[in-house]
């Protein structure tokens, strides 16, 4: 996020686009019901209709993978009504001008043909957000997993910069990190082309100040994304997984694909804390620890820095997680000798700019947020302050409507979508062994809107077959009309009727996520 | 005010009146729920940010059933403001806690928490300090009394449309002591949905609370979606008061609806 999460509470306008933020960051949506209350105007722009909506000043269902040209048709109507703000373009800005000339493309009631959305709506959301005094943008993976999944975001950030709604309190971009730590797990670069505070790994200055810190000699070319890893296993560039904390059997697009993969590697090893269909194919599985079982820091979505203490002994077998990295690379020949989270600690910050102020001492009580570059650096509340950004000028990009990769077709004529429940987080390893949350919801549901239902005389407890290209599946339909004609949405938390059976591996092009949320699906009702 | 309670358990303790004493302590800049069961850990007793609503208010007295129930034989005390004693009464009365196993050491609530709750009594019958706060006006409920039934019941309804159902209000309630939970039975509301079945989700709870609710707020602070739990209760015990005239905390009696 480039604000802080209490930050929304003062917001005088809030757009909220792909992110179902009751469900899935409801502490995050306090703040949306506060600022609400404050009289603060809410945006939401989702293809369901979600529990924010209800409260919200415009609500609109875009229908799936239209989003650039629903912002497009925004900017659109900002520029035709005079509501940029032209001195913050020309002071912190550059590349705008191609932008105006792809907008000129995107009128309402062209846009209106392609999203669904009506002309007055557009309307209504450019003048809220463009003219409110400070304005913020809260998306989520509704944005992201699209093959135009950088488009999108990059779509929100020419919004926010055209209208100067970045760089003062109270405005800005904020994608809603899930895990408590994914935030975290990027700082330190859990990435393929960078290393600790995104300091890429192709700059040669980087890599010999690595080098140095480490002894070692250490590679400058960009590493390989989870589903790059999957092809390479198949085509046999890659011959072994180590696999952390992640359940690709159940969150990574088309499984049979994954499947098909794990097997064919010659190793796997699965470090988890729970035996998750994932390690039911590994060849080795180390027990790490939970939560509550270790220190150490997590880094949450506003970039804040938390202590984690342990509460009780690792349970059984399981170590700490840094102990058995540390063993493992020890016995490759590279030996690490940490005796502790804070020896870590020290590290991270003598090699990261960003968390170059930050120490043990320093994360007592409320933590730290980065970047906190020196000891005296009371950390930074939000980014981009004044307009100043990390290259220097904020760069716009003229962005052209995409569909999807794959569209409905006479075989497959129903869209799909995927996403959470309230009770579930990602792939249940954790929530469904909960006896609460899976009480709650225990099983997958398949939400179709009644009309579509009625065509195939589907009743809500009804089982029906789902199928793609990739798979079939059976799975319980609900009848709802949250969700709109023609699109049918299921949670994919449930590896007994999974969803990503079904979904797409096409990526983007860019930062190659896979489009977890659109593809061609076909319904029938299980006879 | 922690001086005086330290001196209170001391005596407690070495006298052998009690064998532990439930309050609150400070760990590495983190107040919660403690045992003390010697005089040598009590230098980390402390009350918490006693002035105000918060992070360090807990529903002892849950925690006290849980430990009534693996050392029945034993008698506990226990730290309680005026809401938590109405608690341990009401509790009595439904035979959750038995009184001779009980000793309360009671705190009275400075005046501005008092208000802060608008608490009809914010003392014990017995503190270990004089100083009293005064009783306070039901003003949050008689504002929502003066509207117009129909703006009164549209209130409501978007305060409930926020609820994300984390089961908070239900989780922290010192008087949410039932093995299942009519609120978490899809016979009755439907599980899965947000927000939950309105209004029937928060006004089932609201009907459990007859009897029961002791009006110490922790709802109201647990809640993640600011829904003003604690008014909608005090409404309910306010009709009970006036058509049966019982308060839930204030009498040794049983709740008139028990018979029912």
């Amino acid at each position: 996020m480039t604000n802080s999460i209490d930050e929304l509470e003062n917001t005088d306008c809030i757009f909220v686009i792909g992110s179902n933020t009751t469900s899935s960051h409801p502490i995050i949506a306090t703040r949306i019901f506060r600022a609400k209350q404050k009289g603060a105007k809410i945006i939401v722009a989702d293809p369901r209709k979600i529990q924010l909506g209800m409260l919200a000043d415009v609500e609109v269902q875009q229908n799936l993978g239209t989003d650039v040209a629903l912002l497009n048709g925004i900017m659109h109507v900002i520029m035709d009504r005079g509501w940029h703000k032209q001195e913050f373009i020309d002071a912190h800005t550059e590349g705008f001008d191609a932008v105006k000339e792809v907008l000129k493309n995107y009128p309402p009631d062209k846009v209106s043909e392609i999203t669904g959305v009506s002309a007055d709506d557009i309307v209504k959301i450019a003048e809220y957000y463009a003219t409110s005094e400070a304005s913020s943008i809260v998306y989520c993976m509704g944005i992201t997993q699209h093959t135009t999944g950088v488009d999108n975001v990059k779509s929100l950030a020419n919004l926010a910069m055209m209208t100067g709604q970045i760089g003062r309190e109270n405005t800005g971009v904020n994608p809603l990190r899930g895990q408590n730590n994914v935030q975290g797990a990027c700082d330190m670069g859990g990435l393929p082309g960078v290393y600790t505070g995104y300091q890429a790994v192709t700059v040669p200055e980087v890599q010999k100040k690595f080098e140095a810190a480490w002894g070692a000699s250490l590679s400058n070319k960009v590493g390989l994304t989870i589903p790059e890893m999957m092809s390479g296993v198949m085509s046999g560039s890659v011959k072994a997984l180590y696999i952390l904390g992640e359940n690709p059997m159940v969150s990574d697009p088309d499984t049979h694909h994954v499947e098909k993969a794990l097997k064919a590697a010659e190793l796997v090893i699965v470090q988890d804390i729970f035996r998750t269909p994932t390690a039911e194919l590994a060849h080795v599985v180390l027990p790490g620890v939970s939560f509550a079982e270790k220190d150490g820091t997590f880094s949450n979505t506003e970039r804040r820095v938390l202590k984690v203490r342990q509460a009780v002994a690792p349970m059984g077998d399981a170590r700490h997680d840094w102990e058995i990295i540390q063993d493992i690379s020890t016995r490759f020949g590279y030996a690490m000798h940490y005796d502790s989270p804070e020896a870590i600690m020290k590290e991270i910050s003598s090699v990261t700019p960003s968390y170059g102020g930050i120490t043990y001492a320093r994360l007592e009580g409320d933590g730290l947020q980065w970047p906190c570059p020196n000891a005296e650096h009371s950390g930074t509340k939000f980014l981009h302050k004044g307009g100043a950004f990390t290259r220097g000028k904020g760069m716009f990009f003229p962005i052209e409507y995409k569909a999807p990769a794959e569209v409905v077709d006479e075989e497959y004529p129903l869209w799909l979508t995927t996403g959470r429940v309230f009770a579930h987080y990602h792939t249940g390893t954790m929530t469904r062994r909960a006896e609460a949350l899976n009480c709650e919801i225990p099983e997958a549901i398949l939400e179709v809107n009644p009309a579509d239902a009625g065509k195939l005389g589907i009743r809500t407890g009804d089982w029906v077959y789902l199928t793609t290209r990739r798979g079939k599946i059976a799975v319980k339909a609900q009848l709802t009309d949250w969700i709109k004609e023609s699109i049918v949405f299921m949670p994919f938390h449930f590896v007994e009727a999974n969803a990503n059976v079904l979904t797409n591996t096409a990526l983007d092009p860019i930062c190659k996520i896979p489009e977890l949320k659109v593809c061609a699906v076909k319904l029938e009702k299980v006879q | 005010m922690s001086e005086n309670i330290k001196t209170k358990v001391a005596e407690l303790l070495s006298s052998g009146q009690i064998k532990g004493f439930l309050g609150l302590r400070s760990n590495e800049g983190h107040i919660g729920p403690y045992l003390f069961t010697n005089e040598a850990e009590l230098d980390s007793l402390v009350v918490g940010d006693w002035k105000n609503r918060g992070d360090s208010r807990y529903p002892l007295n849950k925690c006290l059933i849980n430990i009534a129930c693996k050392y029945p034989e034993d008698t506990f005390g226990v730290l309680v403001r005026g809401c938590d004693e109405r608690g341990l009464k009401a509790l009595y009365t439904w035979n959750q806690l038995n009184p001779n196993k009980v000793v309360a050491v009671g705190i009275a609530c400075p005046q501005e928490l008092a208000d802060a709750c608008e608490c009809l009594k914010p003392y014990p019958d017995e503190c270990v300090d004089d100083e009293k706060a005064k009783a306070c006006e039901q003003k949050a409920v008689s504002s929502i009394d003066a509207l117009a039934i129909a703006d009164r019941f549209a209130l409501w309804i978007r305060e409930f449309t926020k609820c994300v159902k984390c089961y908070g209000c239900r989780d922290v309630c010192p008087m949410c002591f039932c093995k299942e939970c009519s609120v978490g039975s899809d016979d009755l509301i439907h599980t899965g949905q947000l927000p939950p079945e309105m209004p029937i989700f928060h006004l089932t709870r609201a009907v459990h609370m007859i009897g029961r609710c002791i009006d110490c707020g922790l709802c109201n602070e647990a809640c993640p979606a600011d829904i003003p739990l604690r008014t909608l209760y005090k409404k309910v015990a306010d009709i009970i008061d006036k058509e049966f005239q019982y308060r839930p905390g204030y009498t040794d009696a049983k709740s008139p609806l028990n018979v029912l």
